[in-house]
Formats: structure tokens, C-alpha cells, sequence
């Protein structure tokens, strides 16, 4: 991986600026970037695949068309399967759901009643009391309350979600052709630096997304492993589901927290130290994130400074709540490498005056032409 | 995303063949090749790359004509002047060296350009199109290497 030339200061806050305006009105059309996003991530992990098969002398279109159909295959017998299971385990899941919302509950409730024990005045306020008529009262209302607003949320979702294949193939076929096509509107004199940015683009998308699914695995291995140690029930999609969960900065790795926790709790009601463990397993794979596996894989691709990484996650936040979480890093790559390139063009005078000589040479050879 | 009609885009599968460096390529290894060229025109007189310019890849001429002018003086005595079937910028195709001269199209040319990056990848993903490239790029160096040590009326490498 080549080490791009650090951008300077004003390149960097107008990057920053550029970025803050992208979130804001991406979230206003999340209803298309959000597959956009997921077909652009298919569509990297997808292309070693794709290079596979070339390598092996398939051509570029049924490679593509090979690794689609495969996962167009997989996909569909996944769903299928999963349809098949759903409707068979349905009933057991509605009363597995309440059966670890109670969990949960005891779980605070037990830990409130711990701490007042330890200090006597909390007991004065009997706030475990109060904590179990509170959470009892909430959880008879949510299943009541969000069962038929989520439903129709993931109904809405289901369109955009389903555009995802189309556009990863579309993105598979004809990313070639797209970027021929953006570059021929690009002026001779910037022809070279605009094929140098193209190329910085994809290095910059492919090493972010290749490697937030390379953390995922790891990161999914090690939380299955930990929990399968600690006996805790479906470890493996557990250990995937709250890895996944970890796309949102900070948030989804409290959420993932939070439903194992609450899970080990429900499952071990006697034993409190099980869903300790659970929260310490958590805290050592946060910690081997940060100092192992980032450096590895998306640390070490993007090459951004840590407190600007959270610099901008608290703009990302700002700006875009979850939305700006989750997209403010690559996003700020992409704007960053397209900013740098510009700042390189508008800085240098020698491009700019080849442009300008261009277009009177252009000029003068229409000219002639209609004579 | 299909720009190109059947028509055309056999012209342009007939145009690459007459390219000496295409010419060992089949029709279908010449499409797969086309997907990574780009289409440049450059009026006369316009600069297709200056002397110590990043270079980035290589330039093959379709039609037209493009001279290159030299600062160094074992290039002044050369022929430096490229037509349909050559191409420019092969010392760039191997690493980012900065280009030894200025090229500047004669008359209306029109060129693809190879980046780097895509041929380099080309030779990762398929080899047998990489090879035949990469001989016919080997035989006009040689070429021209052999021409400047001989100290023929040269066409250098650029």
C-alpha cells in the first residue's frame, strides 16, 4: 500500500467541510445510499473472486457474471431456507424474546439490588423497586407498541435492500466502463492526474471495505469462540450478529454488549459471573480491535490520523446521527484523496496553463474546420 | 453502460489490430484490453506530457503524428517524431519515473492511453493478454535501445 502525500491544512478542513455537507444530504436520501453502500461493499469483496476466475481465463463480464450467479444462488437458497426456519421456529422465538427481555430485567435489577446492598443510603430510595415496576411496565409496552412499526419499517427497507444485487452486478460489469466514460469528459491537461485519482479512489473503497470485513471475521471469530467457551447458547451467530453490530462506531459494539449480556443472563440467572465474563470477553476483543486488528486491517489502509478518525466520528455523529457514524469514515476518505487531487491541480500553474492552451488550441482547430 | 454499438465496436477491435502492440492479441483478448484504454485527441500543438511530468502510463498512437522534444543531449541528434502504430511513455509503464521529454502533437492524433495501474493489474488477472503486451513493449525497447547504442538515426524510449 503506497503512502499517499499528507493534504495540507486548508485541503483538509475544506475535505472536512465537504464531508460534514455529503452526510447531511445523504441522509436525506438514505433510502438509496444505504444499498448503494452495500452494493459498493458486495461489489469489493466480490472482486477478488472475479480476479480468481480471470486469472484462471475467464473473461472480465463471465467472471463477473459467475461470481453474481453464485451468490445470486446462495442467497436465494439462504433466503429460502431461513423463510423455512422462520416460520417453523416463530412461535418459539416470541416466547424466547420475552423470556430474555425478563432476563435482561432481572439482570439490572439484580445488579441495582447488588449495588444498594454495598451502599446502604441507595437502599433508602429503593431504586431496584422502582427500576422492576419501570422496566416490567416498558417491555409489556414494546411488543405492543413496536411490533407493527418495525414491521413496516423493514417493509420500506425491503425495495432498497433488494436493489443491492442488481447494482453490485451492475458495479461488478461496468465499473470499467463508467470510470472510461467519467474520464473522457475530464480536459487532456488533467487527463493523468484524473487517472491517478480514479486510481486512489478504488485503492482507498476497496482497502476500507475489504478490510472492515476482514475485522468483522476476526472479530466475529474470536467474540463465537469466547462465547462458545463460556457456554452461552448460539455462540456463532452471536459472535457475527454483534460483530456486524460494530459497523457503528462506539453504539454497536454497546448494543452487541448489551444483547450478550443480556442473553448469558437469561441463560445463567444463577450465575451473575457469566454475564461479567461476557462483559470482559467484550471488552478484551474491543481492546484487541484497537491495538491489533484495526492497525491491521482498516488502520492500516486508511491512513488517518486516530484523533481525527474521532474527530470526525463525533461530526459524522452530529451531523447524520447512526447514519453519519457509520459513513463518515469512508466518506471522509474518498473526499480526502478527491480533495488532495484537486488542491494538487488548482496549485499547480503549469496544468492550468496547458488547460488554457488546450482550449484555444480546440477553438482554433473548430475554427478551421467551419472555414 | 454499453456506449459502443457491434459496429463499432468491431472498427475498434480492427483499429487495436493493426497496433503493433495489440497484434498478437485475439479479438476477444483485444475487448478485454479495450475496457482499460483510454481515448485521447490532441489538437496540434497541444502537449500530451511535459519533461519531468510523473508519468503514469503509455500512450499508443491511432492516428496523427506527436514530437517529442528532448532537453537531454544524447536525444538531440534522434528522430523523434511518432506515428499510427507507436507509442510513447514505456519507461513510465514499469514504475512512476518522471517523463525525459516533452511531447507535443505535430497534427490532429488520436491515442489510447495504458495506465499503470490497470496494466499492471492486466498482468495480474490475465496473463496470457500481459505476456503478449508485455513482449511487443520489451521489443520496441530493445529496439530502440539498440538503435541509440548503435547510434542509428534513433527513436528513443521515452
Amino acid at each position: 500500500m503506497k503512502t499517499f502525500p499528507q493534504p495540507g491544512v486548508l485541503t483538509l478542513l475544506a475535505s472536512i467541510v465537504i464531508t460534514c455537507l455529503l452526510l447531511f444530504l445523504f441522509q436525506k436520501m438514505i433510502w438509496f445510499v444505504v444499498p448503494f453502500l452495500l452494493a459498493l461493499m458486495l461489489c469489493y469483496c466480490l472482486r477478488p473472486a472475479v480476479s480468481f476466475l480471470m486469472v484462471r481465463g475467464m473473461s472480465h463480464e463471465a467472471a463477473a457474471s459467475a461470481v453474481w450467479l453464485l451468490l445470486q444462488i446462495t442467497a436465494v437458497v439462504a433466503l429460502i431456507a431461513g423463510a423455512f426456519w422462520a416460520m417453523a421456529e416463530a412461535g418459539a422465538w416470541r416466547g424466547d424474546f420475552s423470556h430474555y427481555v425478563s432476563g435482561g430485567q432481572n439482570l439490572i435489577v439484580n445488579s441495582i439490588a447488588l449495588i444498594e446492598k454495598k451502599v446502604p443510603p441507595l437502599q433508602e430510595m429503593n431504586l431496584s423497586a422502582q427500576a422492576e415496576q419501570w422496566l416490567g411496565q416498558s417491555s409489556d409496552r414494546f411488543i405492543e407498541k413496536n411490533l407493527l412499526p418495525l414491521t413496516l419499517l423493514a417493509l420500506k427497507w425491503l425495495p432498497s435492500i433488494l436493489l443491492v444485487p442488481y447494482l453490485a452486478y451492475f458495479m461488478l460489469i461496468d465499473a470499467g466502463r463508467l470510470k472510461k466514460y467519467l474520464i473522457k469528459s475530464v480536459p487532456n491537461a488533467f487527463f493523468e492526474r484524473a487517472l491517478l485519482l480514479f486510481s486512489r479512489l478504488d485503492e482507498s473503497l476497496q482497502s476500507y471495505f475489504q478490510g472492515l470485513l476482514q475485522l468483522t471475521l476476526l472479530d466475529a471469530f474470536f467474540l463465537a469462540l469466547g462465547l462458545a467457551a463460556l457456554g452461552i447458547h448460539h455462540a456463532i451467530w452471536l459472535g457475527l450478529v454483534t460483530a456486524m453490530l460494530a459497523w457503528i462506531p462506539y453504539i454497536g459494539s454497546l448494543f452487541g454488549a448489551i444483547l450478550v449480556v443480556i442473553i448469558a443472563a437469561t441463560d445463567f440467572p444463577e450465575k451473575a459471573g457469566v454475564a461479567y465474563a461476557c462483559l470482559a470477553l467484550f471488552a478484551g476483543v474491543r481492546i484487541l480491535d484497537d491495538l491489533v486488528f484495526l492497525p491491521l486491517t482498516i488502520g492500516r489502509k486508511l491512513h488517518f490520523h486516530p484523533v481525527l478518525s474521532v474527530l470526525m466520528l463525533f461530526l459524522g455523529a452530529t451531523v447524520a446521527g447512526t447514519t453519519g457514524l457509520v459513513l463518515v469514515l469512508p466518506l471522509f476518505g474518498v473526499v480526502a484523496v478527491v480533495s488532495e487531487s484537486v488542491a494538487q491541480v488548482i496549485n499547480d500553474p503549469k496544468l492550468k496553463a496547458r488547460y488554457k492552451v488546450s482550449r484555444q488550441l480546440a477553438v482554433v482547430a473548430v475554427s478551421k474546420s467551419l472555414q | 453502460m454499453r456506449f459502443f454499438g457491434e459496429d463499432i465496436k468491431a472498427q475498434k477491435v480492427e483499429m487495436l489490430k493493426g497496433v503493433r502492440v495489440f497484434r498478437e492479441l485475439s479479438r476477444k483478448e483485444i475487448l478485454e484490453v479495450e475496457l482499460l484504454l483510454h481515448q485521447r485527441t490532441y489538437e496540434q500543438g497541444e502537449i500530451v506530457f511535459e519533461e519531468g511530468d510523473p508519468g503514469h502510463g503509455i500512450f499508443i498512437i491511432l492516428s496523427g503524428k506527436l514530437r517529442a522534444d528532448p532537453n537531454c543531449e544524447l536525444l538531440k541528434e534522434a528522430n523523434l517524431e511518432f506515428g499510427p502504430g507507436e507509442l510513447i511513455g514505456e519507461l513510465s509503464l514499469f514504475n512512476e519515473s518522471p517523463r525525459i521529454a516533452t511531447v507535443v502533437a505535430v497534427e490532429r492524433t488520436v491515442v489510447v492511453a495504458l495506465f499503470q495501474a490497470e496494466f499492471s493489474s492486466l498482468l495480474i488477472k490475465n496473463k496470457s493478454i500481459g505476456v503478449k503486451v508485455l513482449v511487443e513493449i520489451a521489443r520496441t525497447l530493445s529496439h530502440r535501445a539498440r538503435q541509440l547504442l548503435l547510434g542509428e538515426k534513433h527513436v528513443p524510449s521515452l
